[in-house]
């Protein structure tokens, strides 16, 4: 998959959107619990972007994916909001009881999870999410 | 995602069909708000049908989990595929649900 690009904006309830744009083209040719992993991942990182980057809920999500010639699939997200770290947060403790689970803050700790290497950049006043997933 | 209620005696089952992710969350978690104010005393959610659930999935599972023991009640999800069943294993749900 060559490298591609596309930048959403407004991205307010345009979570659905962005998703299939990112996913489009992987299906069939990656593993499906590989492709199962990457939807859940892009789902959540994208959910993150949409809900909390902008304050006023609009901005832009430039999202970019390729995969390289090892066969690594890289997707990069980008906002132009808040500056914010996801993976500055720290990991939800899996080991409490239903009355002590808080609700919410999963969503990056199954990102983290789901894909081999997660990092982050600030870069000229972007935030800059990097996923990468071996699909050879 | 399908949800489908029968209520049998002391037994509510529900049947998910579908995915469940950030498009239909919110509808699921109104269609399922009959299930919350159910007066069974078990529950059972066969998730045999249900292929894909994020987070805000897991989340409307556990405060189902939580309005159903807060009432007596008891909740298993049973029949759940791999993929989906290694979502709730990363985030430790597995623990906490009852999973047959």
């Amino acid at each position: 998959m060559n490298p591609e690009s596309f930048r959403f904006c407004p991205i307010a309830g345009e979570q659905a959107r962005i998703i299939e744009w990112i996913l489009s083209g992987l299906e069939g040719k990656v593993d499906d619990n590989v492709f199962f992993n990457v939807n859940l991942a892009v789902e959540e990182v994208v959910e993150n972007v949409v809900s909390y980057a902008y304050e006023d809920g609009n901005g832009f999500l430039e999202a970019s994916k390729e995969i390289t010639g090892d066969g690594i699939l890289r997707i990069v997200i980008k906002d132009g909001g808040v500056k914010f770290n996801p993976l500055d947060k720290e990991d939800p403790d899996i080991t409490l009881s239903a009355e002590e689970r808080e609700i919410g803050g999963l969503g990056i700790f199954l990102c983290k999870n789901l894909m081999d290497k997660v990092y982050y950049n600030y870069e000229n006043g972007c935030n800059v999410l990097v996923m990468e997933k071996n699909v050879a | 995602m399908d949800v489908t209620i029968k209520n049998e005696g002391a037994v509510c089952f529900v049947t998910l069909n579908g995915r469940l992710d950030t498009t239909n969350v919110q509808r699921f978690n109104e269609d399922i708000i009959p299930v919350m104010e159910s007066d069974a005393k078990e529950i059972e959610l066969d998730c045999s049908g249900m292929s894909y659930t994020s987070s805000q999935g897991l989340r409307s599972f556990l405060t189902l989990q939580k309005r159903i023991e807060s009432k007596g009640g008891k909740m298993v999800l049973k029949n759940m595929q791999p993929n989906v069943k290694q979502v709730f294993d990363i985030t430790g749900f597995s623990n906490i649900f009852k999973i047959i």
